[in-house]
């Protein structure tokens, strides 16, 4: 263990990690908000971050249980919005095969949006997947760290915040830096614009059901758009 | 259910399969590749799912009032939006939007 951490690829990852950290504290802090008025106890505020450790489905699940969503909704929900792991899982998988199983198990719940885009990188940079995996450790772990501290700052110090500052609105932000970025081509763009629609036109729709349909109504007509758009490149 | 025992429940369950997702490709499935329509499909999950949370929170309630009154964050998620997409930085986005927020809110 000493000897991993001293490691130089670790320490690179734990390093690199941190200016997007920084980026990442707003979310935190908002996410432990969120928890708190989601009429968590401390502990299980650190529960989500710890156990969850997705901001995303953090603020998704707070905000069903405030709305009195049952728990297979906000299960269901939840795990729609976390299909995308399946994408960055399959993206990763060549790269950790030839590592131990606790290896694989460990980075596997490090895998985060922004753990994903730093470690892509760099494996596909060097040949030795063990100095992979020790820079994706370090970045992971530097993350994870910032996440549990962030998470708790915000839920003990959300309530001192004034309600004049409009912090319920850095979560929208949060979602968009996400968002915005990826709109680059028709596909994603009318996948956007369609559930953007849809959460709307579905409102009326009991449990917060609109969510996840307006949710599963995008991805259909991206893909669907994505088929038609190589059909008609190939002509 | 007691609202302690539903959170603690929600918790666990989406931890778990959230960390099943993540291991599915790197460990359970590791002999198997990914079949072509589910990576395709996979590839449009956070443009949607993240837009249908995004808008509810910041489109205008209609039982709040005129549902064509000025809505400050929408302009400012306008922005915020577009600062996204060119620098590409979350604590831009998260500066600038919150800035025009209080601007706007100020003004109007």
């Amino acid at each position: 263990m000493r000897r991993l951490l001293a490691s130089p690829d670790f320490r690179a990852g734990f390093v690199g990690m941190l200016p997007a950290c920084v980026g990442l504290v707003p979310f935190g802090l908002v996410c432990g908000v969120g928890a708190a008025s989601a009429g968590a106890s401390w502990l299980a505020a650190l529960g989500m971050s710890a156990f969850i450790f997705s901001g995303a489905a953090q603020i998704l699940a707070g905000q069903m249980l405030a709305g009195g969503a049952p728990v297979a909704v906000i299960v269901l929900t939840c795990f729609v919005l976390g299909l995308r792991f399946l994408m960055y899982s399959a993206a990763m998988a060549p790269h950790l095969k030839a590592l131990p199983g606790r290896w694989q198990q460990a980075l596997a719940f490090l895998l985060t949006d922004q753990a994903f885009a730093t470690a892509i990188r760099r494996f596909n940079a060097t040949d030795d997947p063990r100095s992979g995996a020790q820079h994706f450790l370090g970045a992971g772990m530097a993350l994870y760290l910032c996440w549990q501290v962030t998470n708790m700052i915000g839920f003990f110090a959300g309530n001192v915040i004034p309600a004049a500052w409009s912090l319920e609105f850095a979560v929208p932000l949060c979602f968009l830096a996400l968002v915005a970025p990826l709109l680059r081509d028709m596909p994603t763009v009318l996948a956007a614009v369609v559930a953007g629609m849809a959460v709307v036109a579905l409102g009326g729709l009991p449990m917060k059901l609109n969510l996840i349909a307006a949710g599963v109504i995008g991805i259909v007509v991206g893909t669907i758009a994505d088929l038609a758009r190589e059909r008609w490149m190939r002509r | 259910m007691d609202a302690t025992l539903k959170l603690w429940v929600v918790i666990l369950a989406v931890g778990l399969l959230n960390y099943l997702s993540r291991l599915s490709f790197i460990a359970v499935f590791a002999r198997r590749s990914m079949p072509p329509l589910l990576g395709r499909a996979l590839q449009y999950v956070p443009a949607a799912m993240l837009t249908a949370l995004i808008v509810p929170m910041i489109a205008a309630d209609p039982a709040a009032g005129h549902a064509m009154a000025f809505n400050p964050k929408v302009a400012a998620a306008a922005i915020a939006g577009l600062v996204a997409f060119f620098t590409r930085s979350s604590l831009w986005t998260i500066g600038t939007g919150m800035a025009a927020l209080w601007l706007l809110q100020a003004v109007s």
